[in-house]
This record gives C-alpha cells, sequence and structure tokens, in this order.
C-alpha cells in the first residue's frame, strides 16, 4: 500500500511538472489554447458505452454522464448551459452529450432547466432558475456515476421529467462497487491534473456499506492565459441494511472551488491579440497575473435515503435533500467618474476611432492616426491589452491621500442558496404487465443574493451610492442611495452593499407514471400536478424604488400540472416504432419573475405559466451488424417569460430587460447507426439536424437600475434562433479494439451555431421606425441579423489499453486527443453587445455594436490523459 | 482503508498548501506605475511657457513644441465631476494651464492637488478661444493629445497634497479684469462674496432642458461690471442639484473664450456659502 501511495505520488508530480511546463510554453502561442474556464471533459472519456467493446471501461456504470463542465451551467456568464437529456437505453443520447461536448452541445437545444436532476429520488435542480448546478458534483465523476436516466417518454421510477429528460444519480453506499479506485489525470485544459480516490466496502455481512471518494484538480494556470483552478471535491456515504425491508442511507459531499474565468471578447480584439483564446479577464499586479473574475463555489450537499420495501410488488423510496449553496462570482467595479479599465472596452479598440466598416469613407488624418495608436498600443505588449492592476491601485492611493473616494475596487457577487427538498416515491409491480410509479416532490429555497465588497484595492472610503444616479438627481437627493435606511453607508472589505434580497420559493408536485407492456405492444402515460409560491424580501431599501424595494413583495402562486403518453410497438426482433407526446404547464421561473430583483419588489406584469407541447417519433431497425435509430420531435413553447440582465453601456447601467409572451419551436431529426464490421471493428454515424426559434415577438419591460420607472417596447424575437449549441452536428466515428487495446476516432461536423441575440438590439424602441430598402423600395424594418458562426470539423481521437494485473487489479490508461487538426476557428456560441449604433439623438456612432458580438471559440488542440488503476 | 487516509491527505495538503491562488498584497510602489519616470526638473515656469508662445496663443493658431520644455505645477481642476471633460488644469507660482488628453477618467492619476511635470518637447501648444492650453493637434488647432501619447509626457511626483501652496488661490476683485490679465490666462483664482444670477433656490445647475448643442447651460456671475460665464456641463455630477443661493466664496480656474470670461468650477466643494 505504501508503495503504491509512494507512485501515485510520484505520478502526480510528474503530471504537476509536466503539465505546468506545457502550461508556461503556450503561454506565448495563443493559438495553442483552449478554454478552460468552460470545458473539460469528463473523465468518462474512458468510460463511454460503445457498441463493440466494453473491455477499457473503469468504471462499472457506463452511460451518458458526459458533459463538459462549459455545457455544465458553471458559468453564468455564459448563456447556453446544458440541456443534457440521458437514457440508459439510448445510443444517441449517451453519445452525443460526449461527443459533441467541445461545442458545448446541447440536445434539441433545449434549455437546461427542463432536464431534471435527482439523487434517491430527490430533486437537486435549482429552485430559482431551474437547472441543475454540475458545479455542486464538480470532481466527483467516480461517486456520481451511477445513474437512471429516462428521456420525456421513458418510465422512470423517481420523477416525471420533463421534455429534457430525467436522471436519477444513485448515492447510496452500498451500490458502488467494492474495492479501491485511483485515477490520474494530466490534460491542458481549465485544470493540468486531477488526483482521485474512490473505495467502496459494498454492503458488508453486518449491514452496513461505506463508500469515499476524494478528488483534487489542480491548474496555477489553465491552458487559457490569466486562469487558475483549484478544487476539492468530497464524498462521504453509509448505509445500513435494516432487516430485509428496510434500508437506511446517507450522503454527503461538496466541492469547494475556486477558479478563474475566461472572458469573451470580440473578433477584432482576438485579431488584435492574435489568438482566439485571448483573456481580458486578468492584467498584472506587481508582475503577477491577477485575473477580475474568481468564481468561488461551495455547494455542501446532503441526502438521507429511506428505502423500504413493502413486499415484492412495492417499494417506497423516501429522501430528504439539503444543501446551503455558495456561489460567488468576482467582477471589477470602477467608482465615481473613473474610466473604464477593462482592456476590451470599445473605446480602447481601432474600430471606435473611425467608421471601418463604411469601405467608402475615407479617414482623416488624424483618424487614420488615432487608429494606429490604438492598434499599436494593442500589439506592442501583452501587458497593454490586459487589465492593469497596479494603475488601479495607484489612483486608489492617491485618493487615501486626500480623502477621496475609492476609484477602483473588486466585487463580490452571492447567489447562496439554502434548500430543503422532500421526494418520495412508490413503486408497484401490478402484474406481469403493469407497473406503476406514484411520487410526490416537496421543496423549499431561500435564494440569497447580495453583493459584497472583495477588495478595495487599498482604498479607505467607498461610499455606498449609485453613481449613476448621482448625475440625474444629485448627491443630496434620497434617490442615489442604495439603502435609504442606511445612507451614505461606509463600506469596508466584506460589508455588503448594492443590493441584498432574497427569493423564497417553495414548490410541491404529485405524479403518477404508468408502464404497460405486452407483447409487441408497450404504453406509457404519466401526469402531474405542481404549485409552486414565489416571493421576494428585500433587505434594502433601494433610492429608485423606495416604497417598493424592501420587505415582502407578497407571494405569488402558480399552479400547474402535466400529462404525456408513450408506445412502443416492437413489430418483431427488428423493428420498433415509438410515438410519444405530451402537454404540461408549467410555472415561470423565480429567476425571471421579478422586474429589477436587485432593486424592485415588483413581479412582471403579466407573469403566467408557460405551455409546453411535444411530440416526438422514432424508428428502431436492428438486423444484423445493424442498428439504426432515426427519430424526429417537435416541441412548442407559449407564453414563457425570459429575462436578460446586462451591463448596458447605452445606459451606463445594469439593464434588465423581462421579455413576456415568448413563444418558441423546436423540431428536428436525430440519428444513430451503428455497423459491426467485425466483433472489434465498428462504424458508427450520429446526426442532429433541428432548428430552434422564437417564433413570435415578445413584450418587453426594461429598466436600469438608476431608474424609478420602466418602459414597455416589443420586442422583435421572431426568427431568432437559439443559441450556444450547433443546430447542425453529424459525427463519423470508428471503434477498434485488440488485445486490450482501445482505438477510436471521430470526424464531427458542426454548423447553424447561432450567438445569444441582444434583445435591447431588437426593441421596437431601439430599433425605430421603419427605413425604406434601397433595393425593393419599400418600408422594413432595420432589425439587426443574428450572428452565426461559420460551420467546421473537428476530429478527435483516443486511445486506450487495459492492463489486467495479479490479483484482480487492472491498470487502464487513455489518452485523448481532442481537435486534432487544431481547428481554432469554431465559434461555440457568445453574445450580440446590448448597446446600439447611434446616439439618443439618433446620430450615428463611429464605433459599430451591431458588427462586434462576444464570441467564444472552441478548444485548440489538446489533450487529456487518465491512468486509473483499480485494486 | 489505509490507501484512503493517504490520499485523503494528500488531496487535503495540496488544498490547504494552494488554497490560496487568488491572494494578492497591497502593492508599494517606488515610483508611480504611471506616466514617465525620467521627465527631469521643470526648466520653464507656466508663465514663462505663455510669453514664450504668446502670439501663437493670443492669434488662436498652434506650434509644435520641438525644445525640451518642462514645466511643474499642481492639479487645481480635473474631470473627477464630470464638469471638466478630457482636459486637467496644472497651477504654478506663476500662472495655471490647461492640459488637454483625449481620455476620460483622468484624475485617477492626476487628482486635485497632485503635483506632475508635463515634457512639452512634441507636444502642441496653442490658443483656444485666444487662450494657453498644451495638448495635441486636431484639426490644425490645438486639441487634445493622444492617450497613448500622454503617459510618456507627464510625471506624477509624490501624492497629491491639498495644502501645498499651489493649491492657494489668489483672491481676485473687479481689478482683475484687464487685458494684460486677460491675455495671461488661466489662472487660479477665489471669487469671494459672489453670487450667481440664476440662483433662486430650485434653478439647477444644468438641467438637460435648458443646454445648448455642446451639453452645457451657461450661467453667470457678475463682478463690479464685468460679466463671468460659468459653462456647467449636464453630465457633471452635480447638474442637477440646486444652485447654491446668496454669498458664496469659489474656488476656481478663470479663463477665457476671445473676449469673454470664464470661469471653471470642477466640483462644488469648492463653493463655500458666506454666512451673513
Amino acid at each position: 500500500m505504501t508503495k503504491l501511495t509512494k507512485f501515485a505520488a510520484l505520478l502526480l508530480l510528474f503530471f504537476v511538472s509536466t503539465a505546468n511546463s506545457q502550461g508556461a510554453t503556450t503561454v506565448g502561442n495563443g493559438m495553442k489554447k483552449e478554454q478552460p474556464a468552460r470545458t473539460f471533459y469528463a473523465d468518462t472519456l474512458n468510460n463511454k458505452t460503445n457498441a463493440v467493446d466494453n473491455i477499457i471501461l473503469i468504471d462499472d456504470n457506463n452511460e451518458s454522464y458526459t458533459f463538459s463542465e462549459g455545457q455544465l451551467g458553471e458559468d453564468e456568464d455564459f448563456s447556453g448551459t446544458t440541456a443534457m437529456i440521458s437514457s440508459n437505453d439510448d445510443y444517441f443520447l449517451s453519445e452525443v452529450g460526449y461527443r459533441f461536448s467541445a461545442m458545448r452541445f446541447r440536445t434539441r437545444a433545449y434549455e437546461s432547466h427542463y432536464n431534471n436532476v435527482y439523487a434517491n429520488g430527490v430533486m437537486l435542480n435549482d429552485a430559482e432558475r431551474g437547472q441543475f448546478s454540475y458545479g455542486m458534483i464538480g470532481g466527483l465523476n467516480d461517486a456520481t456515476r451511477n445513474k437512471e436516466g429516462a428521456t420525456y417518454t421513458e418510465h422512470n421510477s423517481f420523477g416525471i421529467g420533463s421534455i429534457g429528460g430525467a436522471s436519477n444519480i444513485n448515492m447510496r453506499a452500498s451500490q458502488y462497487a467494492a474495492g479501491h479506485k485511483a485515477s490520474l489525470v494530466g490534460c491542458n485544459r481549465n485544470y493540468l491534473a486531477r488526483i482521485m480516490y474512490t473505495g467502496s466496502t459494498g454492503l458488508m455481512q453486518n449491514g452496513w456499506a461505506f463508500t469515499v471518494s476524494a478528488s483534487y484538480r489542480w491548474a496555477n494556470e489553465g491552458v487559457i492565459e490569466g486562469t487558475f483552478y483549484n478544487s476539492l471535491g468530497y464524498f462521504l456515504a453509509a448505509e445500513k441494511k435494516i432487516g430485509d425491508s428496510h434500508s437506511i442511507s446517507i450522503a454527503t459531499w461538496g466541492s469547494p472551488t475556486e477558479r478563474a474565468q475566461q472572458g469573451a471578447a470580440t473578433e477584432e480584439a482576438y485579431w488584435l491579440a492574435g489568438s482566439h483564446y485571448y483573456n481580458p479577464n486578468w492584467g498584472y499586479q506587481q508582475g503577477k497575473k491577477r485575473n477580475a473574475r474568481v468564481v468561488n463555489s461551495y455547494e455542501p450537499a446532503a441526502v438521507i435515503t429511506w428505502d423500504y420495501e413493502i413486499n415484492d410488488k412495492m417499494k417506497l423510496t423516501t429522501s430528504l435533500f439539503g444543501k446551503y449553496s455558495m456561489y460567488s462570482t468576482s467582477a471589477l467595479g470602477w467608482n465615481g467618474n473613473a474610466a473604464d479599465p477593462r482592456p476590451n472596452y470599445y473605446q480602447n479598440l481601432p474600430s471606435a476611432a473611425y467608421d471601418v466598416w463604411d469601405l467608402e469613407y475615407t479617414p482623416t488624418d488624424d483618424e487614420l492616426a488615432d487608429y494606429n495608436t490604438r492598434k499599436e498600443h494593442w500589439t506592442a505588449s501583452k501587458a497593454n491589452r490586459q487589465l492593469n492592476w497596479d494603475y488601479m491601485h495607484y489612483a486608489n492611493q492617491q485618493a487615501n491621500a486626500v480623502g477621496g473616494e475609492c476609484l477602483y475596487y473588486v466585487e463580490r457577487r452571492h447567489n447562496d442558496q439554502l434548500t430543503l427538498n422532500l421526494g418520495s416515491s412508490l413503486n408497484i409491480d401490478f402484474n406481469k404487465h403493469n407497473k406503476g410509479t406514484v411520487g410526490l416532490q416537496l421543496g423549499t429555497t431561500k435564494g440569497m443574493h447580495y453583493k459584497t465588497m472583495d477588495d478595495l484595492m487599498g482604498a479607505k472610503k467607498y461610499t455606498d451610492i449609485d453613481k449613476f444616479s448621482v448625475g440625474d438627481f444629485g448627491i443630496n437627493s434620497d434617490y442615489v442611495q442604495n439603502d435609504v435606511d442606511n445612507p451614505n453607508r461606509q463600506i469596508k472589505e466584506g460589508d455588503v452593499f448594492g443590493y441584498d434580497y432574497d427569493i423564497y420559493v417553495n414548490n410541491a408536485s404529485l405524479f403518477y407514471q404508468h408502464k404497460y407492456s405486452k407483447g409487441i405492444f408497450h404504453f406509457f402515460a404519466g401526469a402531474h400536478a405542481d404549485g409552486t409560491t414565489m416571493e421576494r424580501y428585500g433587505n434594502m431599501r433601494n433610492g429608485r424604488a423606495q416604497q417598493y424595494s424592501k420587505g415582502s413583495s407578497g407571494t405569488a402562486t402558480f399552479f400547474g400540472g402535466g400529462a404525456k403518453l408513450g408506445m412502443i410497438f416492437a413489430f418483431n426482433a427488428y423493428n420498433t416504432l415509438s410515438l410519444g407526446g405530451g402537454y404540461e404547464n408549467r410555472a415561470p421561473l423565480a429567476y425571471n419573475s421579478f422586474i429589477a430583483p436587485r432593486m424592485r419588489n415588483d413581479f412582471v406584469i403579466g407573469l403566467k405559466n408557460e405551455d409546453i407541447f411535444n411530440a416526438e417519433i422514432a424508428y428502431n431497425l436492428n438486423v444484423g451488424p445493424l442498428s439504426a435509430k432515426v427519430s424526429g420531435y417537435g416541441t412548442i413553447i407559449k407564453n414563457s417569460v425570459e429575462q436578460s440582465a446586462f451591463y448596458n453601456d447605452q445606459e451606463s447601467q445594469f439593464t434588465y430587460l423581462t421579455m413576456t409572451g415568448v413563444n418558441k419551436l423546436h423540431y428536428g431529426l436525430e440519428a444513430a447507426v451503428v455497423y459491426n464490421i467485425t466483433s472489434s471493428l465498428s462504424v458508427n454515424l450520429l446526426a442532429s439536424v433541428g432548428d430552434a426559434e422564437y417564433t413570435n415577438n415578445a413584450s418587453g419591460m426594461l429598466i436600469s437600475e438608476n431608474e424609478a420607472v420602466w418602459k414597455n417596447s416589443d420586442v422583435y424575437m421572431k426568427g431568432v434562433k437559439l443559441d450556444g449549441t450547433p443546430l447542425t452536428a453529424l459525427s463519423l466515428g470508428i471503434d477498434y479494439n485488440i488485445k486490450g487495446w482501445y482505438l477510436s476516432a471521430n470526424v464531427n461536423y458542426y454548423d447553424r451555431i447561432y450567438i445569444d441575440a441582444s434583445k435591447y438590439a431588437r426593441l421596437a424602441s431601439v430599433v425605430g421606425a421603419p427605413v425604406i430598402d434601397a433595393t425593393t423600395g419599400e418600408e422594413r424594418l432595420d432589425i439587426p441579423s443574428q450572428y452565426k458562426g461559420k460551420g467546421g470539423i473537428i476530429v478527435d481521437a483516443s486511445i486506450g489499453k487495459s492492463i489486467s494485473l495479479r490479483e484482480g487489479k487492472k491498470l487502464n490508461i487513455n489518452l485523448q486527443l481532442s481537435n486534432l487538426l487544431n481547428n481554432t476557428n469554431m465559434i461555440t456560441g457568445g453574445y450580440e453587445q446590448n448597446r446600439d449604433d447611434s446616439y439618443a439623438d439618433g446620430s450615428e456612432r463611429t464605433y459599430k455594436f451591431s458588427k462586434n458580438p462576444f464570441l467564444y471559440y472552441a478548444n485548440a488542440f489538446n489533450f487529456y490523459l487518465n491512468i486509473g488503476f483499480r485494486f | 482503508m489505509k490507501s484512503i487516509k493517504y490520499l485523503s491527505i494528500l488531496a487535503l495538503s495540496l488544498f490547504v498548501t494552494t488554497s490560496c491562488m487568488n491572494e494578492f498584497d497591497e502593492p508599494q510602489f517606488n515610483e508611480p506605475p504611471f506616466g514617465n519616470n525620467e521627465i527631469g526638473a521643470a526648466t520653464h515656469t507656466i508663465a514663462e511657457l505663455k510669453a514664450k508662445y504668446a502670439s501663437t496663443i493670443s492669434g488662436n493658431s498652434v506650434q509644435q513644441i520641438t525644445e525640451d520644455i518642462i514645466i511643474e505645477g499642481v492639479v487645481v481642476a480635473n474631470d473627477e465631476s464630470g464638469n471638466v471633460y478630457k482636459q486637467f488644469i496644472i497651477n504654478d507660482a506663476t500662472g495655471a494651464m490647461v492640459i488637454g488628453v483625449n481620455d476620460v477618467g483622468l484624475y485617477a492619476m492626476v487628482p486635485k492637488g497632485q503635483r506632475v511635470r508635463i515634457a512639452c518637447k512634441d507636444l502642441y501648444i496653442g490658443g483656444y478661444g485666444k487662450m494657453a492650453q498644451i495638448g495635441g493637434l486636431y484639426n490644425g488647432k490645438v486639441g487634445r493629445m493622444n492617450r497613448y501619447i500622454y503617459p510618456q509626457h507627464i510625471r506624477i511626483i509624490g501624492l497629491p497634497d491639498m495644502m501645498q501652496e499651489e493649491m492657494q488661490p489668489a483672491v481676485i476683485d473687479d481689478s482683475f479684469f484687464t487685458n494684460d490679465n486677460k491675455n495671461n490666462l488661466a489662472k487660479f483664482v477665489r471669487l469671494e462674496n459672489v453670487s450667481i444670477t440664476e440662483a433662486n433656490g430650485t434653478e439647477l445647475w444644468a438641467p438637460e432642458e435648458k443646454k445648448n448643442s455642446s451639453n452645457v447651460v451657461e450661467r453667470n456671475i457678475k463682478i463690479g461690471s464685468t460679466k463671468i460665464v460659468l459653462r456647467m456641463s449636464t453630465y457633471a455630477d452635480f447638474a442637477n442639484e440646486a444652485i447654491p443661493t446668496g454669498k458664496l466664496n469659489i474656488n476656481g480656474v478663470m479663463t477665457r473664450y476671445n473676449d469673454y470670461w470664464q470661469f471653471v468650477i470642477s466640483h462644488t466643494t469648492d463653493i463655500e456659502k458666506v454666512i451673513e
């Protein structure tokens, strides 16, 4: 054992040193870098389900639990987060999540809150935003791999899923394979090294079972410059069988993480920096790289489960889940009239010197000189295109000398949550053909939203007022106060300031699912009834909303529900046809339900449930070496509420834009074909070709934080595509295994990747009156067109070897090579700027915001080496 | 179970030793991290510089400075409150000079009371409304210098100090308004017992609806028979505050625009009410 520990430590050291030098040597060559703050592969690379091979599999359960961190919604700055439909039985669904993860693929472009994640039958999704926080189980891949997944039209044993399906992580200590497993990872992604250990006693003679897992992920600098990664994961579980029919289990886990983020930039900034992986978030402080955007997250959680086998036919599972999540992101702040310190602020860019987009325009000498000095500044040194922390500190030190206000600071925006959920389900086998699950989910959540002063950068004085309101109302007005009850409060590091409010959400859901199978016919039906209440409670009296900010908003209650049906006709061993469909009436998310929640108590006007209609059809063919599945789906979502919250340069203020009456349509085709050429060689084809778009113009409500009233304006959303995922994704793969060696390669083609359309730029009030089209002579609205990334190919390969050692020990080595052709021009997503190209008086701006979206690019060539040892 | 212990300890110790990835000490600077710390002692006073280019200034023309001229002064007005835009004004014992820089948030490095040196070589000097200004070339006139060139021409000296001699304005009365003085502006001055013509208790400094095409609302002070214009920006932090009534003492910079006397208030803290 000691030998092993030494060996592990040595290996780790080796990785740390090599990975480290890798990081250091690639610093100068931006094009070699990937996007670590958003993407890594779970270590399922060597664990995937494969039609021809399962020799290499290190783990006990192999299914669709594959994801990239970027897809997981860990990064709030990025609008698109994953909706990963999982299914234990579907090759397409279990493959695409992993294979298309470099492009942050979302199955059917569904938003992540349509996918539910459970643990031991209790729901884990965040009640405010609706989505599961994968950060909660960061680094706990081994401990959370054992899962039951079900699509919309599949029966499951735990809870009813929405259009994005549902999955249930099994965290019972007895359900982990007895033995030990240790693994080491070296890679050049957002972290460079990972160590993980998982051990389980299995169910022992005395009825007890224990499982522990721990991991540590590390990068002093990830592959994207200026990022770091520092994350521990732990999982502890115990279970006791009591008699023949009872079992009590408890699991507690957490993943304290500190990581620095990558920021998006415009193509111009990427061009000036010579890399699509330029990261504007960092800069030098006394020669040391410092990132302004650091996420601290720790979501300690526990689940207690009582399993009761009432008899052979009935099984009751009841779980209580609690978590206290602490999630915060830091961001630079600038006070008073201090200049925007972000290096890629548009005023710093060459194209702000004159209109470079008007090819007919000849710049004046002054403009050209200005353009050139800006360009020279950007390209002369790396420090010039990064944050200047020394400058900011010195400004504060000067202000201190004369008793002045802080100019620059780092704030920390907190989104904490206290949650208690109860899930209970009774599974009944009525007879050979009929099976039912009845269940209940109850949940209560308190979300705590506030910001604290993270670093005053040496400043001695910061007054909690809204700097933007000062010019509008005068310094002596109540309107400028962020908390009128504590006017002109002096803020020290750690103090809460700016905004402070709580969101309370309670929900209850009752469901029943029934499954019938006889002969060629399989039938599934499910129904649920839900109730949701939500309330905002303000802890500050905001000066711009003195009557509407402190205390309770009152409680809004929503009742919803849904029903769905599924049918499978297994005509014979070769042909299967399945059909399914349903309707759901779903409460809006609390996150979207308040107008400017940082300052106000108002519910969105016209808030109501959304309607979801869904239909699916699939055909399965299994003939000899060929298995194929083709499916079609169509989803209509009506009356949605969506909120965008963004820093609006136009209004120089944090701004909320809420849309109501939003209608969307998702439809498309999915296909998976596997052909086994020999028992050790197979080829496969995956295709996802669909569309996902807004189908109407929504009603908008716009309010900035320095304003006391909101403005109503329609938002021209009709035709806007859902963003951050390729709407066309095709893959051709080959798998080969021989004598414990495992080889695979995939060629993936992606296209129709849209970025997040600015709702602000599509406001009727911003678009303005119709213009006369130059070619047709007809009137038309000048609505911006949505930016679309170019299609392209990414090639991946992996090689692995499984070595059986004495006494049942096993060594697995797997090397994953991603983006072998080093395609650095694939956009994974991004967002348009929330500004328009003209000033308030209608005159044109020099800089064209509409031509300069912020973009994220898929990782450059990267590797992931995993060595696993089972003993 | 031993392995659990070892690995946990390993993982934990790693975490403990590396859990401070985002800790930074407050930087201490031996010299300012901004500007050109090589700029030497002043070669000219502000008055000497104005005299040297007197005809260029009075002729509203512009000239590039080709000699190694260095001036030194203390910042008496800047863009902190937003009433002054893209410039700051420095003062020495002989007078004040407007420095134009095409950037915002200048006050971060040149707060009021900050001593600075300006290396004038290669910059432009000229007359804007017949008043001296140092900056860059803009459409054949003196304008603001390029923001990326600016750091090469300024040296920040020490920390700001409001008590130093250059921060003491010259108290002036109606005898000040002579042609000779007019030709040597700008000047850091104090007006005592003056009142603002438009002040009535409710009138605001610079409301949107009264602005002119330069986003300015003009306010007036009369000293003797001399009318002085206060150009108040709608972008100023105090734009929507009421103009103080009654007798006031105001520190500011006396400037001119051709034949008009203008007075620059950079912050309302420069205004004090006279207790009567």
